[in-house]
């Protein structure tokens, strides 16, 4: 479902990403693993170009570059994200948060006078059934705990029906007992809906808990690749150089490696 | 022992003793050259101190028969202020996305549309009033365009510096799924700005309906030119009613808005 081949991304003279190849099938869970600033957040970024890759080919869906702003949109439409602060809109409810997922595909001028399709609202409900939030629909987005806030984001998400979520360190202002409830709904978009799911995490345990398969990224490079079993202390080694032995995770640290002041539309 | 210590500033220095000293002067310097402009003088004060008693005697006790008559002109003013804040918000929707640094097309249209809205800010009411008078006549309409002119640029700039200073991340997260330009000003932009949006146009009618109070002395409707008449006639007891009846407009508009804002605000 998501194809990588040679992406590359650079920053004046820095280079964030180095030729990364990647592929991820449909309903599949694959976490990459690394530390901050090893490029994480930007492979993501520029699967839905909301960062521009310098070079490589990204194909999702068998849809390669967009040529246009219509055919960047309809790639978008296919790819869910989800923020590492949810990045909901605290002051709509949480179902209109939830139908924002599907705007892409609604009548334009409906939408903006608040007139939902009532197909678009039935998928916002069963997407926010599926992370068990449906009671809350109407409550205020900012009236929700973080790790219901993030759920939320992952029904957003759902309601997209995407092939691909992509998922930015979802869990990393979570306490752990929420973090393996959102970790495991994503798993579960993964298995029960065939979505090809690419996550970043920071933690190892998680990672070694969630993932059907794990992609270490350091220093903008692909260190590693393989199985939950096939992450030996040597190859954590190669993806957290300088980690103590022993120790299966590392110091948790906010990434933001991209800084967007301006905002495009 | 000292009994005080000098503790402003810093460490003062003979030379910083010194330019300190040399820019008081020069401070000292213009104001005594301004008070020569404008002719200050204590004395004249003093002297016309008798004349002001006067005029205050004269005006009481108040005509309150006279307040039949401003019955009309207190509700033009307010129409007024109603109109002139309608328009200025209609004309500074557009505007203010343009002037947001975070939404302009790009930088040369939104310096572009900071100047326009400088400049629309940057000439009073009183004097817009008075173009429009003469453009299309005497009366209150006039005074709408005046205030909704004045208040596109005041507005404009209220309106987009609230954009400037969303969180740019739900705007982000809305892009990422697709949606066009469009509905994610709507989704993304729009709840974020709004109580700040209402809260900055309700002060400004406040601010339009005291500037409708004085609109009338240039022919531009309202209250005003019923308080120039009074003036001009010597009816000082209805000057009186007037002026307090512009303090009661004003002060009751002064705390419902500010009533409303905060309850805007704090939700």
């Amino acid at each position: 479902m998501i194809h990588v081949r040679g992406l590359s991304k650079t920053y004046g003279n820095f280079a964030a990403l180095r030729g990364v190849d990647l592929v991820v099938s449909a309903g599949e869970m694959c976490v990459v693993l690394g530390p901050s600033g090893a490029g994480k957040s930007t492979l993501l970024r520029c699967l839905n170009r909301l960062t521009e890759p310098s070079a490589g080919e990204v194909v999702i869906g068998g849809r390669g570059a967009p040529r246009n702003r219509r055919e960047l949109r309809e790639l978008r439409q296919h790819i869910g994200m989800i923020f590492q602060d949810h990045n909901l809109v605290a002051r709509l409810s949480v179902l209109k948060n939830v139908l924002t997922g599907r705007l892409a595909g609604m009548p334009g001028l409906a939408a903006a006078l608040q007139l939902f399709p009532r197909a678009d609202v039935d998928i916002a409900l069963d997407a926010l059934r599926r992370v068990a939030l449906a009671d809350r629909a109407l409550d205020r987005a900012d009236r929700l705990s973080g790790g219901q806030q993030q759920r939320v984001g992952i029904a957003r998400a759902l309601a997209q029906q995407p092939q691909v979520i992509l998922a930015d360190e979802p869990v990393a202002s979570l306490d752990p007992k929420t973090a393996r409830v959102v970790l495991d709904d994503l798993r579960r978009a993964a298995h029960e809906l065939g979505i090809a799911v690419l996550c970043n995490l920071h933690q190892v345990e998680y990672a070694l808990e969630f993932a059907d398969r794990i992609v270490g990224i350091g220093a903008g490079e692909v260190v590693f690749e393989g199985g939950p079993d096939e992450l030996t202390p040597a190859a954590l080694a190669r993806i957290y150089p300088g980690l103590a032995a022993g120790a299966t995770s590392p110091a948790p640290e906010a990434e933001r490696d991209v800084e967007t002041k301006a905002l495009p539309l | 022992m000292r009994r005080f210590h000098f503790l402003l500033g810093g460490t003062w220095t003979v030379g910083r003793t010194l330019r300190w000293l040399v820019l008081l002067a020069l401070g000292a310097a213009v104001l005594w050259w301004s008070a020569r402009g404008i002719g200050f003088s204590v004395a004249e004060l003093v002297r016309g101190l008798p004349w002001v008693f006067d005029l205050i005697s004269r005006m009481v006790p108040p005509n309150w028969a006279f307040f039949e008559r401003l019955v009309k002109p207190v509700i033009e003013t307010i129409q007024i202020a109603l109109w002139g804040t309608l328009l200025a918000v209609l004309m500074a929707l557009p505007l203010c996305f343009l002037a947001a640094r975070n939404l302009s097309p790009n930088l040369l249209v939104f310096h572009a549309m900071r100047q326009v809205l400088n400049a629309l800010r940057g000439i009073n009411e009183i004097i817009f009033a008075l173009i429009f008078v003469a453009a299309v006549g005497l009366g209150p309409f006039s005074g709408v365009l005046a205030l909704a002119i004045h208040g596109a640029g005041m507005l404009g700039k209220f309106f987009a510096e609230a954009v400037e200073e969303i969180d740019a991340g739900p705007v982000e997260a809305l892009r990422a799924t697709g949606a066009r330009p469009a509905l994610v000003v709507v989704f993304g932009v729009l709840p974020q700005v709004i109580p700040s949006w209402i809260a900055a146009t309700l002060y400004r009618f406040e601010v339009n309906l005291r500037a409708a109070t004085i609109l009338g002395m240039v022919g531009a409707g309202g209250i005003g030119f019923e308080l120039m008449s009074s003036l001009k006639l010597f009816q000082y007891q209805d000057t009186a009613v007037c002026v307090l009846v512009i303090l009661a407009m004003v002060m009751t508009a002064d705390y419902l808005s500010s009533r409303l804002r905060a309850r805007i605000l704090a939700a």
